[in-house]
């Protein structure tokens, strides 16, 4: 392990993240630009105005203050599946390991199966399930397909295997504890890493999620921020209107959109260490 | 459609009967295909119930595109303080049809008055999703608009499906100094516009006589229009007549394909920001557009301020005076609200107004369709700056008088945007034949409307 | 994310399972069915329905004249003659073997470097590479598109200043690989989490006695690390299978920028949506969308049966 090598590779992978971040580089310049020095100041870096002030307050302001509420939609989407499917993983997991009963293996293969069913090719039909019970364009239409997740309770399940020793169940049973009681007060506890990290699966997947709104929803006041962004930057015009000034609202939103999630991710840096590390407790 | 009746909250058995049988409704059950095709037989509403309605408390709700139409709803308002409207913009054409339909799949979430597009009404008159206006004495407006609009929100059986709003007759703006400087005379025939786009060219590579757009079927269909080519024609309900490769649109596709094979004219998708950057940048020497484009270029490219004139499109035979249309929108009433009057009556006041119908002309630039208007000196005559002064609205007046009052759109417009881009806006990307691409054209849209039950003949 | 999955696949050989199955299973069965009735309500509801509803639609046809009729197996007979299905299933699947593997091969070599204690800073490396999956689909898309940009991109800008013609990102030929590279920035600081988190897991004597056999840093990545990483790798290439073949969000909002040629088959999820919201044709969209769900599972399971045989062999 010589000093030298280690700097050829320090510099490959400073390569590899310039990569990364270059467009998030772009991204924060754009934002700082009107719609004029967009299409002629060079790309990579300031122009001559600085309008980041004015964009965000543009973006803020525009179809009466539209986009705070996207990203409010977006948030309580995000939060209210990402927890709900938490929650019934958890339980589900912890159920499927921890006790027999009949057919208990057969619903988990079942379940294991359906990790590999895509979620998009189910959504046209689920649209026309919910249209017909009359719940598109609500929030639960697309809080309600979020909360399942194959794959989170696929990873409670191993989890919850060793993460919840029998002994301590044992115990709590002969202390006369009621089987509920001691998931809510022994087991949660235990499982807490692996709650956050399906947590956290489900808040990105929501949170990014595109197709299932777009398809659900009509009324623009129910959109989260990445079906609004799309409607923004389709919406150039057909018929007089909007102009390529709409271009500097999607680019400022985009970046507005983006920050909530990266600040999520540094601060929850730790629970994802968490999560490695009780990953790595159990060999 | 007694479904519409008796559609209200309900519990999930009954909604999914209700549901199946609206799915059945929706996709012309009852398969009666009789001319009449839309709600029940015309039933003159009386002046007492309309005043009634007028007066009692209600919420609409009305999806449209149209930026600022707050202030011509507040003029509706201060008529009938009794009626609220909400005002939704759901998307601009496309997406916002896509919803109306998924709304009125659902049974829940339309609105009660909708935007529509002139040549949308067949698709959503054939999927019953339109009222017939008659009832709320919509015939009477006939005489206030001109004829060819007129004739667009008219159905197979008489009814009027909607109430037109604006219009988009078709000419031609050409940057007067990139034709001084080349020394080339206003096209006054496609011959002559075809030599100076090569003459042009010769000149000035960077430099296109036009763009015609890969991804805007609305030109072509405008282009056809003012050729009289009749692509589609709706004899009855369940039947369509498909002829779109006939002589005259090969005549269309041959002179259209060779200018851009050639490379004389560009065909960069339109609307997005390259697009706008290349008519700041002057790389278009005309814009082939409608009546609400010159306002529209004004607030798009004000790098090119006072550059532009406007002139009529070019013709196909010399002294012959027609036109298309392209875009334009109509205010319509869906199926299903529980107040058509109200619904009805917004329609009616906002299109036929003068205080509104003058805000959507001289605010929101939108060209107007009412005679009244049209024949107002305040503003045709008024000269605009963009276009060194030119009263451009009175070219576009009278152009509006040489659109032909026939031209018919079929009644799954989607389809067949969706397969032009495909077809014939494939082949202006990839310089490939356009000949063949309409056949193609004519092809796939035959099929579909087969599939889709339509009696079809050629 | 799966930090836990991996070394957890391994831990399912069956002696394993069978000894703890007999440890476990002290509990009452109606509170276990209690436990897991919520979960699998929801599922039934949100996912086995659908997919039957799916299946059920696509045996009918609801035309526009003349209503609803029994189709049978009509629509999929269409739907396997229907060259641009056929063209769509094809483009996703050389966009999943082009793509996944460079996608992989980069994650994989991050993983390892960030792991190998070579690196200074070694977390904001992980952060970095991290950073754009917090990024969602819609953005990372939109923003790609205004990079690619044929006049006022960065990448025309510059070639331009150095007098070179511009990079076609958004033409016929180049497009599939445009979709790529904004996949790959999406989603390889996900699969380089999974394969570091697999890392961490290795026990350490294992390295211990590599290095007193005096392998290098590279020689232990190839002889212990990588060969440890398989089930997460598995784990990876099964998601990627599932995600190239749902390709929807990337091209459907790139159609604006080249209408021509992201057409409405360019993929089969785009497929789909432009059959059902354009068309208004929801059976054979349903059948379609059955099709594809089944060529993913069997893509997947292909994934999976080549992988164990190799291993076994």
């Amino acid at each position: 392990m010589t000093d030298r090598r280690s700097n050829v590779l320090t510099v490959c992978m400073v390569v590899l993240v310039i990569y990364f971040l270059l467009p998030l580089f772009w991204l924060v310049i754009a934002s700082t630009k009107n719609v004029g020095d967009l299409f002629s100041s060079f790309g990579l870096w300031f122009a001559h105005d600085f309008s980041f002030f004015s964009n965000v307050h543009d973006t803020l302001t525009n179809n009466g203050g539209v986009f705070a509420r996207w990203m409010g939609n977006t948030v309580f989407y995000s939060v209210v599946s990402a927890g709900g499917a938490a929650f019934l993983c958890a339980l589900g997991g912890y159920g499927f390991a921890k006790y027999r009963f009949r057919g208990n293996s057969a619903m988990f293969g079942l379940v294991l199966g359906a990790i590999m069913v895509p979620t998009t090719a189910l959504a046209i039909p689920t649209y026309l399930l919910f249209s017909k019970a009359g719940l598109v364009n609500t929030p639960l239409a697309i809080i309600l397909p979020s909360l399942v997740s194959p794959f989170g309770l696929y990873l409670m399940r191993i989890y919850a295997q060793d993460a919840v020793p029998d002994g301590i169940i044992e115990a709590a049973r002969i202390d006369g504890a009621s089987e509920f009681r001691i998931f809510f007060q022994v087991a949660l506890r235990l499982l807490a890493p692996g709650v956050v990290t399906v947590l956290l699966f489900t808040l990105v997947a929501t949170w990014n999620n595109y197709f299932l709104p777009l398809i659900m929803l009509n009324n623009p006041d129910l959109y989260p921020v990445t079906v609004g962004l799309a409607a923004w930057s389709s919406q150039a015009g057909a018929g007089g209107g909007t102009t390529g000034a709409v271009l500097s609202l999607v680019i400022t939103g985009s970046l507005l959109s983006v920050v909530p999630l990266i600040a999520a991710f540094l601060l929850l840096q730790r629970y994802w260490q968490s999560g490695l590390a009780s990953g790595g407790v159990k060999a | 459609m007694f479904i519409n009746r008796i559609r209200r909250r309900t519990s999930a058995g009954t909604a999914l009967v209700l549901a199946a049988a609206l799915v059945l409704a929706a996709c012309g059950g009852g398969g009666g295909g009789s001319a009449s095709g839309g709600a029940s037989t015309a039933q003159t509403v009386s002046q007492s119930d309309i005043d009634k309605a007028m007066s009692t408390p209600t919420e609409l709700t009305f999806w449209t595109w149209v930026p600022n139409i707050q202030q011509e709803v507040n003029l509706f308002e201060k008529k009938y303080p009794a009626i609220k409207v909400k005002v939704v913009n759901a998307g601009q054409g496309t997406p916002q049809y896509t919803k109306l339909r998924t709304a009125l799949k659902a049974g829940t979430g339309f609105p009660d008055a909708v935007q529509i597009e002139f040549q949308y009404i067949p698709t959503f008159a054939l999927t019953k999703s339109l009222m017939d206006l008659r009832p709320y004495g919509a015939e009477a407006l006939k005489d206030k608009f001109v004829p060819w609009t007129w004739q667009q929100v008219v159905g197979s059986g008489g009814q009027v499906w909607a109430v037109p709003q604006d219009s988009g007759p078709m000419g031609m703006l050409y940057r007067k100094d990139i034709f001084d400087k080349y020394g080339i005379a206003v096209p006054k025939t496609w011959d002559e516009f075809a030599a100076a786009a090569r003459k042009l060219h010769a000149a000035d590579p960077n430099v296109s006589m036009t763009n015609l757009a890969q991804s805007q079927a609305g030109v072509w269909f405008g282009l056809l229009w003012q050729a009289g080519v009749k692509p589609f024609e709706t004899p009855s309900t369940d039947s369509v007549k498909v002829n779109l490769n006939g002589d005259g649109s090969k005549k269309l596709a041959t002179y259209w394909g060779g200018l851009i094979k050639d490379g004389v004219v560009s065909a960069d998708a339109d609307f997005n920001d390259a697009w706008y950057q290349a008519l700041n940048r002057g790389k278009y020497a005309t814009w082939l557009t409608a009546a609400w484009g010159p306002v529209f270029l004004a607030g798009s490219a004000k790098a090119t301020a006072g550059k532009w004139r406007a002139a009529p499109l070019p013709q196909w035979q010399a002294g012959q005076n027609a036109s298309g249309n392209w875009g334009g929108s109509t205010t319509a009433v869906v199926q299903g609200t529980k107040n058509p009057i109200a619904a009805a009556k917004l329609a009616e006041f906002i299109n036929t107004d003068p205080a509104s119908t003058k805000m959507f002309a001289t605010q929101q630039f939108l060209f107007p369709v009412t005679k009244a208007l049209l024949a107002d000196s305040s503003y045709v005559d008024q000269p605009l700056p963009f276009y060194g002064g030119q009263p451009v609205n009175k070219l576009f007046a009278g152009i509006s008088d040489t659109v032909d009052t026939k031209f018919q759109w079929p009644p799954f417009l989607d389809q067949a945007v969706n397969d032009w881009n495909e077809t014939v806006g494939k082949s202006f990307a990839n310089k490939s034949d356009t000949n063949a691409a309409l056949d193609q054209w004519q092809d796939r849209i035959t099929k579909y409307a087969q599939n889709q039950g339509f009696k079809v003949n050629q | 994310m799966s930090v836990t999955t991996d070394q957890r696949l391994e831990a399912s050989a069956p002696s394993r399972r069978e000894a703890r199955r007999q440890r476990r299973g002290v509990g009452h069965a109606s509170t276990g069915y209690a436990f897991v009735a919520p979960f699998m309500v929801v599922f039934v509801a949100m996912l086995v329905l659908p997919l039957a509803y799916a299946a059920y639609l696509s045996l009918f046809q609801e035309r526009l004249i003349g209503g609803t009729v029994f189709a049978g197996l009509g629509n999929y007979t269409r739907a396997l003659t229907d060259p641009r299905l056929l063209d769509g299933v094809g483009r996703v699947a050389l966009f999943f073997v082009i793509q996944v593997p460079v996608m992989l091969v980069i994650a994989l070599v991050a993983a390892l470097a960030i792991d190998s204690g070579l690196l200074r800073a070694a977390k904001a490396f992980r952060l970095g590479i991290f950073l754009p999956y917090a990024v969602p689909s819609v953005v990372a898309a939109l923003m790609w598109g205004y990079l690619y940009g044929r006049d006022f991109g960065p990448f025309s800008q510059l070639a331009g200043d150095l007098g070179l013609p511009a990079p076609k990102f958004l033409t016929s030929s180049w497009m599939l690989g445009s979709l790529a590279n904004v996949v790959t920035w999406e989603f390889t600081g996900y699969n380089m989490i999974i394969l570091y988190a697999a890392l961490r897991a290795v026990p350490h004597d294992l390295y211990e006695a590599a290095a007193v056999d005096g392998a290098g840093a590279i020689r232990t990545a190839w002889s212990i690390k990588i060969p440890a990483l398989r089930p997460a790798l598995l784990v990876c290439v099964i998601f990627s299978v599932i995600g190239s073949f749902q390709l929807f969000n990337e091209p459907q909002l790139m159609q604006r920028l080249a209408p021509s040629v992201i057409d409405s088959g360019y993929t089969p999820n785009l497929y789909a949506y432009s059959l059902a919201f354009t068309g208004q044709e929801v059976n054979y969209a349903a059948a379609v969308s059955f099709l594809l769900g089944a060529v993913i599972v069997v893509a997947s399971y292909a994934v999976l049966f080549v992988t164990t045989r190799r291993s076994r062999s």
